[in-house]
């Protein structure tokens, strides 16, 4: 269809606002994490759009180089949240998927686990703040409470229906001649499973546990009631960044903030074309 | 069942017994890959929906000196679900949730239901446009609190924006003005979730059948017309599931919101979960923190029931 000059104006000029709209927060983030503390805030002099003076200096102090400037060193650095989001962001995926997998390939072929669609729904729909009390207290009294595979276990939990839901309509829009040849040619379901199904399924599995890390690494309030100094993640240490000497730690907090924000969202674009899949639950597909 | 193929039900006929045995091994090994995923949902939601059941039943908390089990000598009855009836910071929060949603979903619905309809058609630039719009909702979402958190900073950019704009110093202390601070937190909000809209809508719309449009415009229905005769009843279903992943997920609000205010000034941003996190953590009066949480599970497990249905239907529909 031709669309009139003035519509394509129209068009850009309002694509133009949105992204301005959207990259504003982004880029000053970015540019906070650059600036050096003189520039951090407006006092006095006119706000610093884009650091006079680049630096790395917020990157070194999260890493523990101590700050002349900020008199402050800090007693943990940002080291070990990092290890510690990685850690349970990639064991949560990986029960997720294994779970997850296994569960939507029983479904999908066997019509096994009727009730999970149903209970797997209601997991995903509940505030995770509402389900917390009970599990607070079964850590603690398993000693899991602020630790890293404690953390994976209910990110596994949490993210299940994602790996589950984006795994069914999966192999539901798998052909299943390739299985039914195997099957004629005498191997056995579960041969059919691992030698044929799974091998074929690798790009789908990717996305899938791309999509479901990135829900793990971007988790706040989880973290936040489970973990208390040893494995704090990412966010919640960086929440709990502030000195009382030089109040927020404006640039060292954006580095962190840069640091946390970089692996999902060149996840999320590697995999745009599942992202409807998986947010919807597979009830719409691009 | 799906699990008897159109092979295995001509192999039924040649030799009975194999069939059988056939059967038997699919049911064994669905029940055996389903297990794992089973026992998981046993652990996280059926058990502990039950401690909690029971917990929500007393006065427990865990400051009491008694382990969660014994907590049934401070058994109290129903007192727990009671006292939330008259209680206002309960009924406060609740409320500011409902406010909060209703005005973010409609207006992320809106937004990216605009964005999706000018990305209908192809235009130079339009892939590269798309990613970067995305990048909202990929963003973790304590850091994008953490973002708008500096933005509404009295000395931060956004009031520098106005300044230029209106010719004058602003100086606006957003975060700390009740109802600035929520509408900031509605902002970001928005900002962070209109993109989902987008995507979801714009999946929706692509989907629309071309030819349909086609015949409507020979007919002579104006861009309007077209629009809401054909375009929007065919994407009721999406529009349906789009508006409900946003308000279950808006339902939640906590990350962005609790790094920009705190749930403050005050009681001013605080939402429901806010309002659970802080009796859980401050109050410590968990067996109140449990009957609330059950009362607003209880809300919500009705609705998903509901929900599925729909949500069937749409894929029996699509299948």
């Amino acid at each position: 269809m031709k669309r009139s000059v003035p519509f394509e104006i129209f068009r850009y000029a309002a694509i133009l606002l949105a992204l301005g709209v959207t990259l504003v927060p982004i880029l000053w983030m970015v540019s906070m994490a650059f600036k050096p503390i003189g520039e951090w805030s407006a006092t006095g002099t006119a706000l610093t759009w884009w650091p006079k003076e680049p630096t790395l200096s917020n990157f070194r102090f999260i890493f523990g180089e101590s700050d002349s400037s900020l008199i402050v060193a800090l007693d943990r650095t940002a080291m070990k949240p990092i290890l510690s989001s990685l850690l349970s962001a990639t064991f949560g995926t990986l029960i997720a998927m294994a779970a997850g997998t296994a569960a939507a390939y029983g479904l999908s072929r066997f019509g096994s686990g009727q009730n999970l669609p149903l209970a797997l729904t209601q997991l995903r729909l509940f505030p995770p703040m509402a389900v917390m009390i009970p599990v607070m207290i079964m850590w603690a009294f398993l000693n899991l409470t602020d630790t890293w595979w404690g953390l994976a276990l209910v990110y596994g939990i949490v993210t299940l229906p994602f790996a589950f839901w984006l795994m069914k309509t999966f192999f539901d829009d798998m052909p299943r001649e390739i299985e039914e040849a195997g099957l004629v040619e005498g191997c056995s379901r579960w041969r059919v499973f691992t030698k044929i199904t799974l091998p074929m399924m690798r790009a789908p599995l990717a996305s899938a546990a791309l999509f479901v890390f990135i829900l793990n690494w971007s988790d706040y309030l989880i973290a936040l009631l489970l973990t208390t100094r040893e494995w704090v993640t990412v966010p919640v240490y960086m929440a709990s960044l502030s000195s009382s000497m030089t109040g927020q730690l404006y640039g060292a907090k954006a580095a962190l903030g840069l640091i946390a924000a970089i692996p999902p969202v060149v996840m999320g674009i590697a995999i745009q074309r599942h992202l409807v899949r998986g947010l919807t639950f597979g009830a719409l597909k691009q | 069942m799906s699990a008897l193929t159109a092979s295995e039900a001509a192999m039924a006929k040649s030799t009975p017994e194999a069939a059988i045995n056939r059967h038997d091994e699919s049911a064994r090994l669905g029940f055996r890959l389903t297990l794992p995923a089973q026992i998981l949902v046993l652990f996280i939601a059926v058990f502990p929906l039950l401690m909690q059941l029971y917990i929500s039943l007393t006065d427990w908390s865990p400051l009491s000196g008694l382990d969660w089990w014994g907590a049934w000598e401070l058994w109290n009855g129903f007192a727990n679900y009671s006292d939330l009836a008259s209680d206002n910071r309960f009924w406060g929060a609740l409320w500011r949730t409902a406010v909060v949603m209703v005005v973010c979903v409609p207006a992320e619905f809106l937004l990216g239901l605009a964005l999706a309809t000018l990305f209908a058609d192809d235009f130079p630039g339009k892939r590269f446009f798309y990613s970067i719009l995305l990048m909202p909702m990929m963003v973790v979402p304590a850091v994008a609190g953490y973002m708008f958190f500096m933005l509404f900073q009295s000395g931060g950019p956004l009031n520098d924006i106005l300044s230029t704009l209106t010719g004058t110093r602003v100086a606006i202390a957003w975060l700390s003005d009740p109802t600035l601070a929520l509408i900031a937190v509605m902002i970001a909000d928005i900002w962070q979730w209109t993109p989902l809209m987008f995507l979801i809508l714009l999946a929706g719309l692509v989907g629309v059948p071309q030819d349909q449009i086609k015949a409507a415009t020979l007919l002579g229905a104006n861009p309007w017309q077209r629009f809401t005769t054909i375009v929007l009843p065919k994407m009721k279903t999406i529009i349906i599931i789009a508006l409900a992943i946003r308000v279950i997920e808006n339902f939640k609000i906590f990350d962005t919101l609790y790094i920009m205010t705190g749930g403050g000034p005050g009681v001013a941003t605080e939402t429901i979960s806010v309002y659970i996190y802080k009796v859980t953590t401050q109050d410590l009066i968990w067996g109140y923190v449990a009957a609330i949480a059950l009362a607003i599970l209880i809300v919500l497990s009705i609705a998903t029931v509901f929900a599925m249905k729909r949500m069937a239907a749409v894929r029996e529909v699509r299948a």
